[in-house]
């Protein structure tokens, strides 16, 4: 647990949700960990309540405040507000560099010490995120400076958010066969199912997912699809042959698909444990993925003049430099230097890429070990808040 | 007040109500909310050098400064020469030139900034243009229209040669528009 003399004690984290699940997850799992590990006073201030229930249930979306895992969650309904010196926190943190209301700033300046202000970015493996890590950007016209706190995958980043026990669950839930046929059981999976190929389906509604259904129809190989309520409805429904809902299968060749309820986030690190391919989106089950030490495929959250497909391309640069086919497969799944693939191109694709499964689950399990060594994104980030404090950051 | 995206090497800006002068910019794509801008700054008041961070649409107050129209001389080791429309002289040092040396071109106009009176950096056009004096040929198969090679193109002192990235069609001898706030390709000018 980080509690030294003068570690802070109080954090606010500042939520602006966009990417529906995404923002919100990487917040809550985080703004856990600085409460339970760390023993901080977490107020988490977001903007959508009904994305956050989604991921986690206990959260009332009528509420102003309420208290959930230990965590004070607030509704944070606008950039409007009188914030005393008092009420300002040893920690701000803006997330996705989403701009904190006016009045909670000029607190911040008033308050002796000044608080540490830090803008944790989004995750992104090109390189000149080093450059930029925990770089300072002095307030234009107030005594503050805040700090960019950049997330990666070297030593020269500030990691990825993990939890001590997370490891050490994963293993344990993987080597207990009957925990694991519990988990599965509960979507209604036959025996038969647990024991083919089991895929994990989350992706942006623009994924080529239809094409990729006929592919695993096509192929020898028994597949079991398992896809959250309302992701890839479209072609979910056409496969289906009927509404998308809550429990609804359907087998047709070699594909087997089910629809499952939404997972709260403490249990889709399971799903992911249990299947032997997963493919994710965004941020947060991105980062889940690599923990889970298992072989994925990355939808990533587009962006304005296809800025994403370079973030694309830096991550790939780094995990699947020798993995040819998971390379291929990530950029046709992400509509990458290829418009459209006939479906018998998808086939071929699908066919190496399963051929190479071996070489990606020994490259999977490399790739966590490597990202472990670099320590968790929480410990880092309290640390350079530290070296703030020593070196005599908050005046 | 100008926002970060605005701001262009060799602006004056207060910071901490300090007059910076930005010797360089470099844009980095980031999260959805834009663009990361990390600039080497100089103190005018303690000639100490910084680097910095910010966001797009980080808003700073832009010091208006006497400028002159300028064409660019000679170099006169350490120090670089240029000369108003009455043939007078003003020597700026290398340290404060920033990015402008990679874009430095005999007779090349641009306007000089003066502070307590006395010339202190340059400010180029936004755009400027400049022949690629080596750049390696396409390799067959890249296809794609995301990559990029290195140009090197024309300036004043070789020591300050510099890369720009250009798509694949553009070759040596090529003249090219350049946006010198980004540093970026904008296209290239065939006749």
């Amino acid at each position: 647990m980080h509690l030294k003399k003068n570690t802070p004690r109080s954090l606010a984290l500042f939520c602006k949700v966009v990417d529906n699940y995404g923002d919100i997850g990487i917040c809550w799992r985080f703004a856990r960990q600085l409460q339970q590990e760390h023993g901080i006073a977490v107020s988490l201030w977001v903007d959508d309540l009904i994305s956050f229930q989604r991921i986690c249930p206990q959260v009332a979306i009528d509420l102003e405040q309420q208290v959930v895992a230990g965590v004070l969650v607030r509704h944070w309904r606008d950039q409007d507000g009188r914030f005393t010196v008092v009420e300002v926190p040893d920690i701000v943190i803006e997330f996705f560099a989403c701009d904190i209301p006016p009045g909670l700033i000029n607190a911040m300046a008033e308050r002796t010490p000044r608080p540490v202000w830090l803008n944790l970015e989004g995750l992104t493996a090109e390189e000149w995120v080093e450059g930029c890590h925990t770089l300072s950007s002095p307030h234009p016209r107030l005594p503050l400076t805040k700090y960019f706190f950049f997330p990666g995958f070297t030593a020269k980043t500030g990691g990825l958010l993990m939890e001590s026990c997370l490891q050490q669950e994963r293993q344990q839930f993987q080597s207990d066969p009957v925990a694991m046929h519990a988990f599965l059981a509960q979507f209604g999976l036959t025996a038969a199912q647990m024991d083919s190929f089991k895929i994990a389906l989350f992706c942006y509604p623009q994924a080529p997912v239809s094409a990729l259904f006929e592919a695993w129809k096509t192929g020898k190989r028994p597949i079991t699809c398992l896809v959250p309520q309302g992701v890839a409805v479209e072609a979910v429904q056409a496969f289906l042959g009927g509404e998308a809902k809550v429990g609804a299968s359907a087998t047709h060749g070699a594909l087997s698909v089910h629809v499952l309820p939404f997972i709260p986030q403490t249990d889709y690190d399971k799903l992911l444990w249990a299947c032997d391919l997963n493919f994710v989106r965004g941020e947060d089950s991105f980062v889940r993925a690599q923990w889970a030490a298992k072989p994925f495929i990355w939808h990533i959250y587009p962006q304005d003049e296809n800025l994403h497909h370079k973030k694309l391309l830096a991550f790939l640069d780094r995990y699947a430099l020798d993995a040819e086919h998971l390379h291929r497969l990530s950029c046709a799944w992400n509509a990458l230097a290829v418009e459209s693939l006939a479906a018998p191109e998808w086939t071929e694709l699908w066919q190496k890429f399963l051929q190479d499964m071996p070489k990606m689950q020994a490259m999977a399990q490399d790739w966590q070990q490597q990202l472990a060594s670099n320590g968790d994104m929480t410990s880092n980030l309290l640390h350079f808040v530290d070296t703030l404090n020593l070196g005599g950051a908050q005046k | 007040m100008k926002p970060a995206k605005e701001i262009r090497v060799g602006n004056i800006i207060m910071v901490d109500s300090k007059p910076m002068i930005v010797l360089r910019s470099d844009v980095n794509g980031s999260s959805r909310t834009g663009f990361t801008y990390k600039w080497k700054m100089k103190s005018l008041l303690t000639n100490s050098p910084q680097e910095n961070v910010f966001r797009g649409d980080d808003k700073f107050d832009v010091v208006v400064l006497d400028k002159k129209p300028v064409t660019y001389s000679y170099f006169a080791d350490p120090l670089y020469v240029f000369m108003d429309a009455d043939y007078e002289q003003f020597e700026i040092e290398e340290e404060n030139l920033g990015d402008a040396l990679h874009y430095l071109k005999d007779g090349m106009e641009c306007e000089a900034i003066f502070y307590d009176g006395k010339a202190i950096s340059v400010e180029l056009p936004t755009t400027i243009v400049r022949q690629i004096i080596y750049s390696e040929p396409a390799v067959k198969g890249n296809t794609s229209g995301n990559v990029l090679k290195d140009a090197k193109i024309e300036n004043a002192v070789e020591a300050h040669c510099h890369n720009v990235q250009v798509p694949l069609f553009v070759s040596q001898d090529d003249m090219i528009e350049i946006d010198t706030r980004t540093n970026e390709y904008k296209r290239v000018i065939r006749n």
